[in-house]
């Protein structure tokens, strides 16, 4: 593992690029920080590239994303000068993933138990005992009664709610330094989502783990983040604290992807659509943008 | 969106006493019936004519169940179903079929809800043609135009289009017929949010144009207080609460629907949205 | 929007050459070779010639011009017999494979629709109709009904039937639960109505590919049943009673087993891979 000199960010992304074979870009130059203990919501819409982001972190990209440029430091190690196997380490030591579908996520032909202590076991080297403790104080944590019963319970045995809670403490367990959260919450109802967001929140506080926090409700941005990267189009489109992004919007999209998410509340405005001009722009600015990334002679 | 009424509109459909309930494979004993589920636990309410009412509740509150035997994609176990005065719970498919021209609906899935073999014109215009009612390829395109799609989409297949896309075919398709009543079924769950803003207002704007009777269901109550005239609120396969949206909103009477608007997070800096306390489940 | 099938076309090339183009090119020359035959052929398939018996192919010496894969030990032509042989193979296995996938896939679709007491009586039937070792219970039938294409015909569409029905009521259980098909009821559709209209549609690319493969088996089978002397009983050369009389001329005429084995094994592997690369072919397209 390279360490260069100590960062005070647990993740850095610098000038961040990823391109399919024939050169189309689904990241374009993205750059952001994530400070210890820090929760940076990553917000857009579909195709935005907010998943990819943690994905290229985490280096689980899918097979036909053939270049990638830029850098990515997780706590000062640049991931993307390893090896393969010597960066698959790093992130499995210091990094894990609450994925967006509990269904799929978790193996179905395998006991709970297992799936938490497993990780816990081969990659950080804990013993089989301090694992298991880990893993009922956890499932505790994460409010399930009868953690034993759990820990022998299948997948398909348990409800939604569960299965996603029991993601996140098997994700908490090592006290990782950076969690990637993709979306974790889009599946749920919003009584369990509401639950689901206070877990991660007191979960984080608690161990000090910084969260990457992919989302596409702005709602939700407002609630669990201290900063937030507004995305469109694999750009970043504004990068700022939460408080400012929703008490001073600077950018037009970031304003209309607040007015068009819907509130309960009777004398509010009723939502608007993204103004289609608005796109417009923002697809005109992506295509000079790609057009100058030619230019340099990167291809 | 909304409209207030002041006489109350006449029901379209009445419902009383509508209980189902389903055999539990899952814990079926070896000898022996499966044991049920009871998925509606008798509801009885009206659905006002040319208005939109919104059907709310978490998963497993029996919101689809109920729609579904609104377009009798379902039958009920027992209790009345009264559509336009006449009982279709208990009808049979040769009796229901003349009716079914006025009972369509609009699904959740927007990949599997539109035949990937077919091209959208014929998607559109099949219905129209068993009903007698043209079903050319430019009706098809009429429809199509309704809904914000130009005419060149009638020769696509459904995987060329996007999900909003595919939604508003979905859209052509139910209100092709004509029909008096629509049933959404979590019509925009799937999609952007500035897809789900624009299929909402044409939809509200189709509503409004056409007198068409709409019952939306969703989870979403943010969406539900928006495009709703009237909400119907269910938890477990009960009504807890239901009424004109802006009593039921400003005024919940059950503690579900306290707990679910509480619950909602809203595009804001609110730090008491963290205080109060909802038990784990 | 656009399709999202074109990611990596320089990949999906090379793929679809191999199951796509090839297996067509070698198919559409056996089948070339089975229509045009005696137009082809350079000699008479039965014209026996002891003078002319064992040469060797063109490429190697003592070969005979227009012998091209050489002679057998009674001095017939080995290509021409091999091309007359082709008629055979494709005769039976289309006719053969086409009988049995209509069935088994009417009986798969009535089961996986329908559920109830239809699917339970087809099931049990399959089950127990796959019960029968297959190629025993092909020679059993032929010994039966006496030798002869059509009780090889017979034979194999009696039996692989179950193939077809297994496969296709699992897709068509799959595609009943979609949403298109609640759609078309509540548009007015019968029953019966929507089963063709709306789910056949989807489920042919599973048929297709299962019907390429049918044909590759029953290629197969037919040689079995002329290697043991079970099929037609005449003259006419078929790739497997070639392959029989081929095993005793092996050590001095290896020509006359190799190239009609050749012939069956890549009209065989031609099918099996054309029918997933049909399927690939059309149906990435439309997911």
């Amino acid at each position: 593992m390279t360490m260069t000199t100590a960062h005070a960010h647990t993740l850095d992304i610098i000038n961040l690029n990823i391109a399919l074979p024939r050169g189309q870009r689904l990241l374009r130059n993205v750059s952001l920080q994530l400070e210890p203990g820090e929760v940076r919501a990553l917000v857009g819409e579909s195709g935005a590239g907010k998943s990819m982001i943690g994905k290229a972190v985490l280096g689980i990209l899918p097979h036909r994303i053939k270049r990638t440029e830029g850098e990515i430091l997780l706590e000062g190690a640049h991931l993307n000068v390893m090896t393969p196997a010597t960066r698959r380490n790093t992130v499995a030591k210091m990094s894990a993933l609450i994925p967006q579908d509990p269904l799929t996520a978790l193996n179905p032909v395998r006991k709970i138990g297992p799936q938490i202590t497993d990780p816990l076991t081969r990659i950080h080297g804990w013993s089989h005992q301090r694992a298991l403790a880990r893993a009922r104080e956890l499932l505790d944590r994460v409010h399930i009664r009868a953690p034993d019963r759990v820990m022998h319970s299948y997948p398909h045995e348990l409800s939604g709610g569960m299965r996603q809670r029991i993601l996140i403490a098997a994700a908490f367990a090592p006290s990782p330094r950076l969690i990637v959260a993709d979306e974790p919450t889009t599946a749920l109802d919003v009584t369990v989502q509401k639950q689901i967001l206070r877990l991660i929140r007191e979960l984080q506080r608690e161990t000090g783990t910084a969260v990457l926090f992919v989302t596409h409700d702005m709602g939700v941005v407002a609630k669990i983040s201290q900063k937030v990267t507004v995305l469109f189009a694999g750009r970043v489109i504004e990068d700022a604290a939460t408080r400012t992004v929703f008490e001073n919007p600077a950018h037009p999209y970031t304003q209309a992807l607040i007015a068009a998410t819907p509130t309960p509340n009777v004398s509010a405005e009723p939502f608007q659509p993204v103004p289609a001009a608005l796109i417009t722009e923002l697809h005109r600015e992506t295509l000079a943008a790609d057009a100058l990334y030619a230019q340099r002679g990167r291809r | 969106m909304n409209q207030m009424t002041h006489p109350a509109p006449p029901a379209l459909f009445s419902i009383r006493d509508l209980r189902l309930s389903f055999a539990d494979r899952a814990h079926k004993p070896l000898f022996g019936p499966a044991p049920r589920v009871e998925v509606l636990k008798g509801l009885s309410l009206d659905i006002p004519e040319g208005r939109i009412t919104g059907i709310v509740g978490e998963s497993g509150s029996g919101k689809s169940t109920f729609g579904r035997i609104l377009v009798r994609l379902l039958a009920p176990e027992s209790g009345q179903v009264l559509f336009d005065g006449k009982d279709i719970g208990a009808l049979d498919e040769a009796a229901l079929r003349p009716l079914r021209r006025d009972l369509q609906m609009i699904f959740q899935d927007p990949m599997s809800s539109l035949n990937p073999r077919h091209r959208v014109w014929r998607i559109i215009a099949q219905p129209m043609k068993r009903y007698g009612r043209g079903g050319d390829r430019a009706a098809a395109i009429t429809a199509l135009e309704k809904v914000g799609l130009s005419g060149q989409f009638a020769d696509r297949y459904p995987h060329e289009l996007s999900g909003g896309q595919r939604q508003r075919v979905g859209i052509a398709r139910a209100i092709a017929l004509e029909p008096r009543f629509i049933l959404a079924d979590e019509i925009v769950s799937g999609l952007d949010v500035s897809s789900q803003a624009q299929v909402l207002s044409l939809l509200a704007d189709l509503a409004r144009d056409m007198g068409l009777t709409l019952a939306f269901i969703s989870h979403d109550l943010s969406v539900i207080r928006h495009l709703c005239d009237t909400v119907v609120v269910l938890h477990h396969g009960e009504i807890v609460d239901q009424g004109p949206v802006e009593d039921v909103f400003e005024h919940p009477r059950s503690a579900i629907t306290k707990s679910l608007l509480s619950a909602i997070p809203r595009p804001e800096m609110d730090e008491s949205w963290w205080d109060d306390m909802s038990e784990p489940a | 929007m656009a399709d999202v099938s074109t990611n990596s076309p320089r990949l999906i090339l090379t793929d679809t050459n191999f199951r796509l183009w090839l297996p067509l090119f070698w198919i559409g020359l056996i089948a070339a070779a089975a229509l045009f035959a005696p137009l082809i052929a350079p000699q008479d398939p039965l014209a026996q010639d002891l003078m002319m018996e064992r040469l060797p192919p063109f490429f190697m010496e003592g070969s005979a011009p227009g012998y091209w894969l050489g002679t057998d030990s009674l001095g017939r032509d080995v290509l021409s017999r091999i091309i007359y042989g082709a008629r055979i193979a494709l005769f039976v296995s289309l006719i053969a494979a086409t009988t049995t996938g209509i069935f088994g896939s009417a009986l798969g679709l009535i089961a996986g629709y329908y559920g109830g007491w239809a699917d339970r009586v087809i099931s049990r039937l399959v089950d127990i109709w796959m019960a029968f070792p297959p190629v025993l219970f092909a020679v059993l039938l032929v010994a039966v009904m006496g030798t002869g294409l059509g009780s090889v015909i017979a034979a194999i569409a009696l039996i692989d039937w179950t193939r077809f029905a297994r496969v296709i009521r699992a897709e068509t259980m799959v595609q009943a639960r979609m949403d298109y098909v609640d759609s078309a009821r509540i548009g007015g559709a019968r029953r019966a109505a929507t089963l063709v209209s709306e789910i056949l549609p989807n489920v042919m690319p599973s048929i297709i590919a299962l019907l390429m493969l049918e044909m590759g088996i029953a290629v197969i089978v037919e040689a079995i049943l002329s290697f043991v002397n079970l099929s037609i009983s005449s003259d006419d050369p078929t790739w497997g009673s070639m392959i029989a009389e081929g095993r005793g001329a092996i050590h001095f005429a290896w020509w006359v087993l190799l190239f009609p084995l050749i012939a069956l094994f890549m009209t065989v592997l031609s099918f099996s891979t054309l029918g997933e690369g049909l399927k690939q072919h059309f149906d990435p397209v439309l997911k």
